[in-house]
């Protein structure tokens, strides 16, 4: 990494050799504009969106493919830049429909915005534009707009570089070229949705996402992908209180920019339903209304009473949430046995460049909140379906969800003598609990997770929680409360910091030091590995 | 003057290795693989003053001395045989001639460089010719000129005939490589160059047929005989592919420096039927065409033509009589580009098409006020921002058709017919 000095539009930059000129102006906050080039993409150099004016060269130059050196001038904003980005923009829209009313790119177009920035003027084609193929369905996510499409073959490249599964090519040639599966062939990898993100125009749609909302409306929450520890940044964004889609962050500690397309629409199922708004209670005849005191009242009596005691936490709970869990049911039975729900699946080679095998986000990180009884998951359930238990707390997992073994659970739960459902909506595990308590999804709460690699990233809330649903955590601290164990924090920040104080991998570690990038707990090491 | 390029072809059976062999050939591949280091014949080939007859005039010593010698990679030779210059059909006639020389050149250049494998790049429609070439590949091999340890050398080379699909821009020597390598035609990104990072991201030297076949002559009579040949900058002969209105279309070799309106007028017969000449192309229909007065001074070498406006390019000469519409001729080298063109980059995929709609549209009585300064711009708006020269190929002609027959266009444009034509 040899240090150099360059300058840009005559500010001196100090770099390091090996980068690119859009990398180091962006450095000084000189956005060179692009499309085709894409920091984990190769260079392919054809939108020529990025020409610049390089001293002792005649001609333009690409800065995508520049790398910079010693001494170098540039110049970005000289008026043979300015002209050709003009020229470029009406190149690129001589056969775009200019459809943005019906487009769903509308908003993060970079048609649309690099021409406000670069180009304002009227094109001067007046011919006939050439047609291709409109809304054709590549998979089972991604569908293509030929006209809309400007040939910067992000979407090629990267099927070709990141996931080598190689869907897509250019077809035809001149201004017939068009972007187009091979023969037989679905676009139905399990990376495809990140095209979409990369597509810098409207010619890769979301199937799931388009013509719901349009994007100006969405308010962006930055959180973490509940879909598995992986713990990909994603931006939740919302419209009207639900979650319209998910987009990644990027991370290069994490996801880099990517996200899968399970983890992407894994917010349909985990926050869809109808929701429960008030707690129940079993009383002859079923599951009836009651209030939070009641409800509470008869959970910490049932459970004194049903000794022995299992907890199972859903893998979607946070950090905050786990350590109350954990804190609660050894208040009640210290020799308790807690469990986080985990579940493996085998991995594709193109899953394992993001997927983990679990679905447990918090996993790791809810074990080291003590939700742990070092026997694992399955050594419960087993302990569970033999009627090992007498009582049990179940939070935020439908245990009867699970494809294995659902009749030897169903009758292992009937036989508890209490059974304590959380949840938002009325699973079919909910339906057997004595008492059922409303809560609150990922979405709807702030906290953190830890994922398979120990790092703790932050959740935020994106969408408000029901009328009649509780927090977790706050569920938590007014049954510890009411369990005689007065706790002096009751935020999730205030949560982590005194969590940070407890357990070990966690110390010296502070709620507002996450950020929205995370931060390393313990070793670094992969749970996975272990 | 002494024939070089084309001193076989007249020769009965002169595409076989025996006729070959009876004049000479492969003497001189001999003594370089037996007798001269690598070096000396990159210095040889230097001191000759051959450039490259492709179009660009690269001299070819110098393109040889960039790569690297030391690099782990294998390296590869390139025979660009992929001739589709509208105009220009020099190569194929050296192809279906004198397949050896081209060989025997393709195998020096492997030799210089110091590959052992060489592919000799066709373009698709020339079936004929690849199937001369390969049967002289197999003679040459039999005869121990290809293979394993060259004639007790122990230099080592295969050579392979490779036929393209047809498309222009495969003549582009980075669009060959990606040809070559199995994928799409498209040129590739710049730098890195193909000297160090070429076929399938190897070393690789890419030389035109008529580049090759004047290396043995070269070797044979050496290097300060070429450069006796031509001009201070334009050393050797050149082959010159006459076409259009002209008596004695053909196949010329000329020493540079030529006058250009004696050859036209003397050894071509001039124009045809006796007509005016109107226009010449001169270097194949990606260069700037230009107009008789500006002919009259000019001599066939690089910088002769480059002084007056154009370029030598191929060698492509398209003669056009007093009776071709320009506006006609300049559609139909748009409509051309614009069928070619590779789609990669923007200017070029959107810009030929643009350009070749207005054009057709004026050609149809359609011209509209403007629309000769709008082809002018987009013109100047592709040359030079494209990746490969495709660009800067189909833009030149484009504006030179214009600035120098504009009454002619704003004419049709006016009558919104052809004014030519009708006379």
């Amino acid at each position: 990494m040899d240090p150099i000095k360059l300058t840009i539009d005559g500010k001196e930059v100090a770099t390091t050799k090996g980068k690119n000129l859009i990398e180091v102006a962006a450095e000084i906050g000189i956005d060179i504009p692009h499309y085709c080039y894409h920091p984990k993409l190769s260079i392919a150099g054809n939108c020529r969106m990025c020409l610049v004016e390089i001293e002792r060269m005649p001609k333009l130059q690409i800065a995508c493919n520049t790398p910079v050196g010693e001494g170098m001038s540039v110049l970005t904003q000289s008026p043979k830049v300015l002209a050709i980005r003009k020229a470029v923009m009406e190149f690129l829209l001589v056969n775009h429909p200019v459809d943005c009313p019906i487009c769903d790119q509308a908003g993060e177009c970079w048609l649309q915005d690099y021409y406000m920035q670069h180009d304002l003027q009227g094109s001067r084609f007046q011919e006939r534009k050439e047609h291709d193929r409109k809304r054709e369905v590549f998979g089972p996510n991604v569908v293509f707009d030929g006209e809309r499409c400007i040939k910067c073959t992000r979407c090629v490249r990267f099927f070709q570089e990141i996931t080598r599964t190689n869907e897509l090519a250019v077809v035809n040639r001149g201004d017939h070229s068009t972007i187009a599966l091979f023969p037989d062939t679905v676009l139905d990898n399990p990376l495809s949705g990140n095209v979409v993100d990369i597509c810098p125009v409207g010619a890769l749609t979301d199937r799931d996402f388009r013509f719901k909302v349009r994007v100006w409306y969405l308010q962006k929450t930055p959180s973490i992908c509940p879909g598995c520890s992986t713990g990909c940044n994603v931006s939740v964004e919302t419209y009207q209180n639900r979650i319209a889609r998910f987009k990644p962050r990027i991370n290069e500690a994490v996801n880099s920019h990517w996200l899968c397309d399970e983890g992407r629409y894994c917010f349909h199922d985990l926050t869809g339903g109808e929701r429960l708004n008030t707690p129940m209670i079993r009383q002859e005849g079923g599951l009836v209304p009651t209030t939070w005191d009641k409800a509470l009242g008869a959970v910490l009596n049932g459970l004194r009473g049903a000794m022995p005691l299992a907890g199972i936490l859903s893998g979607r709970n946070t950090n905050e949430e786990a350590f109350l869990f954990a804190k609660l049911m050894k208040r009640l039975s210290p020799d308790c046995a807690l469990e986080v729900f985990y579940q493996e699946r085998e991995l594709s080679e193109v899953q394992k460049i993001l997927m983990s095998p679990d679905r447990s986000p918090n996993f790791r990180g809810a074990r080291e909140m003590g939700v742990s009884s070092n026997g694992g998951f399955e050594p419960l359930m087993r302990k569970l379906c033999e009627s090992h238990f007498s009582g049990a707390y179940v939070v935020g997992e439908d245990l009867l969800g699970m494809d294995n073994d659902k009749d030897w659970i169903r009758q292992a739960l009937q036989k508890l003598s209490f059974l304590v459902v959380q949840d938002i909506r009325m699973t079919e595990t909910a339906q057997l609990a004595h008492v059922v308590l409303p809560s609150t999804h990922f979405g709807e709460k702030e906290g953190t997770y830890t994922n398979r690699n120990g790092r703790v990233q932050k959740l935020n809330v994106a969408t408000i929680a029901p009328e009649g649903a509780m927090q977790d955590h706050e569920i938590f601290i007014r049954l510890l409360d009411a369990a005689g164990e007065r706790v002096s924090y009751s935020t999730p920040a205030e949560i982590f910091d005194a969590l940070a104080n407890e357990v070990p991998a966690y110390r010296g570690l502070t709620y507002t030091a996450i950020g929205e990038q995370g931060i390393q707990s313990g070793d670094g090491q992969d749970s996975h590995d272990r | 003057m002494e024939k070089i390029l084309l001193r076989n072809i007249d020769v009965p059976d002169s595409h076989t290795l025996a006729v070959y062999s009876s004049r000479g050939g492969y003497r001189p591949w001999e003594e370089v693989v037996k007798n001269i280091t690598p070096e000396r014949l990159i210095e040889e080939v230097k001191a000759s003053g051959l450039r490259g007859r492709g179009g660009a005039g690269f001299p070819t010593g110098m393109k040889w001395s960039f790569v690297p010698k030391d690099s782990p990679k294998p390296k590869y030779m390139v025979c660009n045989a992929d001739e589709s210059e509208p105009g220009t059909f020099k190569d194929r006639l050296l192809i279906e001639k004198d397949p050896h020389a081209i060989i025997e050149g393709t195998l020096m250049a492997a030799y210089a460089i110091q590959s052992h494998t060489a592919f000799i790049y066709i373009r698709g429609e020339l079936v004929f010719g690849a199937n001369i070439l390969e049967r002289a590949v197999d003679e040459a091999t039999q005869a121990g000129y290809i293979g394993k340890n060259i004639l007790g050398s122990g230099y080592d080379v295969d050579v392979i005939v490779h036929r393209g699909a047809g498309a222009y821009i495969c003549g582009e020597e980075t669009a060959l490589l990606s040809s070559l390598e199995g994928g799409r035609g498209w040129p590739k990104v710049k730098p890195p160059f193909p000297a160090t990072h070429g076929l399938f991201g190897c070393p690789t030297v890419v030389n035109n047929v008529e580049t090759l076949a004047a290396l043995p002559w070269i070797i044979e009579h050496g290097a300060a005989a070429y450069a006796a040949i031509g001009t201070e900058k334009s050393k050797g002969t050149k082959l010159f592919s006459v076409s259009g209105h002209i008596s004695k279309p053909g196949v010329y070799e000329l020493e540079m420096g030529y006058p250009f309106m004696k050859f036209l007028q003397e050894d071509c017969g001039g124009v045809s039927n006796g007509r005016k000449l109107k226009g010449v192309i001169p270097g194949g229909g990606s260069m700037p065409v230009l107009r008789p007065d500006e002919l009259e001074k000019v001599n066939l070498d690089y910088e002769s033509v480059q002084a007056a406006g154009s370029l030598l390019g191929s060698g492509g000469v398209i003669v056009m009589d007093d009776a071709t519409c320009m506006v006609r001729a300049a559609w139909n080298l748009a409509r051309f580009f614009a069928h070619e063109s590779c789609g990669q980059c923007s200017p070029c995929r959107e810009g030929c098409h643009w350009m070749e709609k207005i054009f057709h549209r004026i050609e149809q009585g359609e011209g509209r006020k403007g629309d000769l300064e709008l082809i002018l711009n987009v013109s100047g708006n592709i040359m030079g921002n494209t990746i490969c020269p495709f660009g800067d190929a189909a833009a030149m002609p484009a504006a030179a058709f214009i600035k120098k027959y504009r009454e002619e266009f704003e004419e049709h444009i006016a009558q919104k017919r052809c004014t030519v034509r009708m006379e």
